[in-house]
């Protein structure tokens, strides 16, 4: 090889990072019922959907139906989106986190979740598992490192395990109005963390 | 009903965060839309939140693709709200630049993390060789992540571990191809591009990776070539 292969290959142009100007415009586009635009919001918002669906509910089979509902929800409701008002990534995410935890706390959700248990679980190959790193979690990782341990364990149990500031408080021996200002303190902490401007 | 106002206040995080019951959401959402201050600590911690679900995106099954889009066909969208709400004004008071919440997006659009990856490994004991060594490199100390758009749609994310001299090369969003086309991984040097496979699935490791290198993607007939035969639709440094 005399020649090097590294000639063929030129450098594309560093692209600006501007995909959430993006999403937004695609989600007027899908207002109108622009398909192709929501192939593209899909793309952009199916793996944090189903992540944190999935965070949240376990459950691999509960949390597709569930990623699924919601980024239907997203088409339906895309006219309800309204940019001034935050980023179509948080729109989207709210959605999704409320819907995960409203599965978590509604009667029939425990009890077919138990159901659930008893059957035997899918192969690990029918779950798409397949995961790496972003910019975001190095930036969540390092942010939730500079809470305090209350903070921290507040937040992760409330977010990600979908549990109420009652529960959390019950679960950390910890007053409730200790809870709330935990949280929320946390969560300021983490905004300022990560430069969050909105 | 100072107090009152003040416990309230308290709330914005539990609020964003799902954590409240419906009686406490809906009491809070009146209280928001007579609270400018808490409104805005609302949207700012609600946009927090966003990355908190960002970083533990994962790639769901391929099949749920298909599934919401054809649901899409069958399923009538609101007409938005009537434009004349109160808030308008307000809303404009309170805006914030928004500059920064973009860098969110472009990270979710690769669509990944480790803090799934450790998670999801304990919990659900995967012992495929590859997604632990994925899990290695994405988790290592040293990580750098590399995120690009390719110049044929989609996102392209690279994390790379020097220590490891090991790439995580990923996907989101790419046009899928003809049966007769693969995306086919790069690692290039002043020497040469090497393979570093196919893309198959939507994650893809790469080894031998050395500082300096950079990552490509070409598309290219199926089975792959030895050497790149188009432009690459993406090229990130390592």
């Amino acid at each position: 090889m005399s020649r090097p292969d590294i000639r063929q290959l030129q450098p594309e142009p560093a692209p600006a990072p501007d995909c959430e100007p993006d999403l937004a415009a695609q989600l007027a586009l899908v207002a109108r019922g622009d398909h192709r635009a929501f192939e593209l919001v899909y793309g952009e918002l199916a793996g944090p959907v189903y992540g944190v669906v999935r965070q949240v509910l376990r459950d691999p089979a509960q949390s597709e139906e569930v990623a699924q509902e919601v980024l239907l929800e997203i088409w339906r409701t895309a006219s309800r989106f309204d940019p001034a008002r935050g980023s179509g990534a948080a729109w989207a995410l709210t959605i999704a986190h409320r819907r995960a935890v409203d599965r978590v706390r509604s009667e029939t959700a425990s009890s077919r979740r138990e159901q659930k248990a008893a059957e035997p679980q899918p192969a690990e190959d029918d779950v798409a598992e397949v995961v790496a790193a972003t910019l975001e979690f190095q930036r969540v990782r390092r942010c939730m490192g500079g809470l305090t341990d209350l903070q921290r364990e507040s937040i992760k149990l409330a977010y990600y395990s979908g549990y109420s500031y009652p529960q959390v408080a019950q679960l950390l021996g910890v007053a409730l109005g200790t809870v709330k200002t935990r949280i929320r303190d946390g969560l300021i902490r983490m905004r300022d963390c990560m430069e969050v401007t909105w | 009903m100072k107090v009152m106002r003040d416990d309230l206040h308290v709330f914005t995080g539990s609020y964003v965060l799902d954590a409240i019951s419906e009686a406490e959401r809906e009491e809070f959402e009146r209280h928001l839309q007579t609270c400018p201050t808490c409104d805005a600590e609302a949207r700012g911690l609600r946009e927090t939140a966003a990355r908190l679900a960002l970083a533990c995106a994962v790639t769901p099954p391929a099949r749920m693709e298909q599934q919401v889009l054809a649901a899409t066909y069958r399923t009538r969208q609101l007409p938005p709200l009537p434009a004349d709400r109160p808030r308008r004004e307000r809303r404009r008071v309170l805006r914030f630049p928004r500059r920064v919440a973009v860098l969110a997006a472009a990270a979710s659009v690769a669509a990944a993390v480790a803090l799934g990856i450790t998670q999801l490994s304990a919990q659900h004991q995967l012992d495929h060789a590859r997604d632990t060594a994925i899990a290695r490199v994405v988790t290592a100390p040293d990580a750098r992540v590399e995120a690009a758009r390719t110049s044929a749609g989609g996102n392209v994310t690279v994390v790379t571990s020097a220590a490891l001299r090991e790439a995580v090369v990923s996907t989101s969003g790419m046009a899928s191809l003809p049966s007769s086309r693969v995306y086919q991984v790069w690692v290039m040097s002043p020497s040469g591009a090497r393979s570093a496979g196919l893309m198959h699935g939507s994650s893809l490791l790469a080894s031998s990776v050395r500082p300096g290198d950079r990552i490509g993607i070409t598309v290219e007939p199926a089975g792959g070539t030895s050497k790149p035969t188009t432009t690459p639709i993406a090229v990130l440094p390592v």
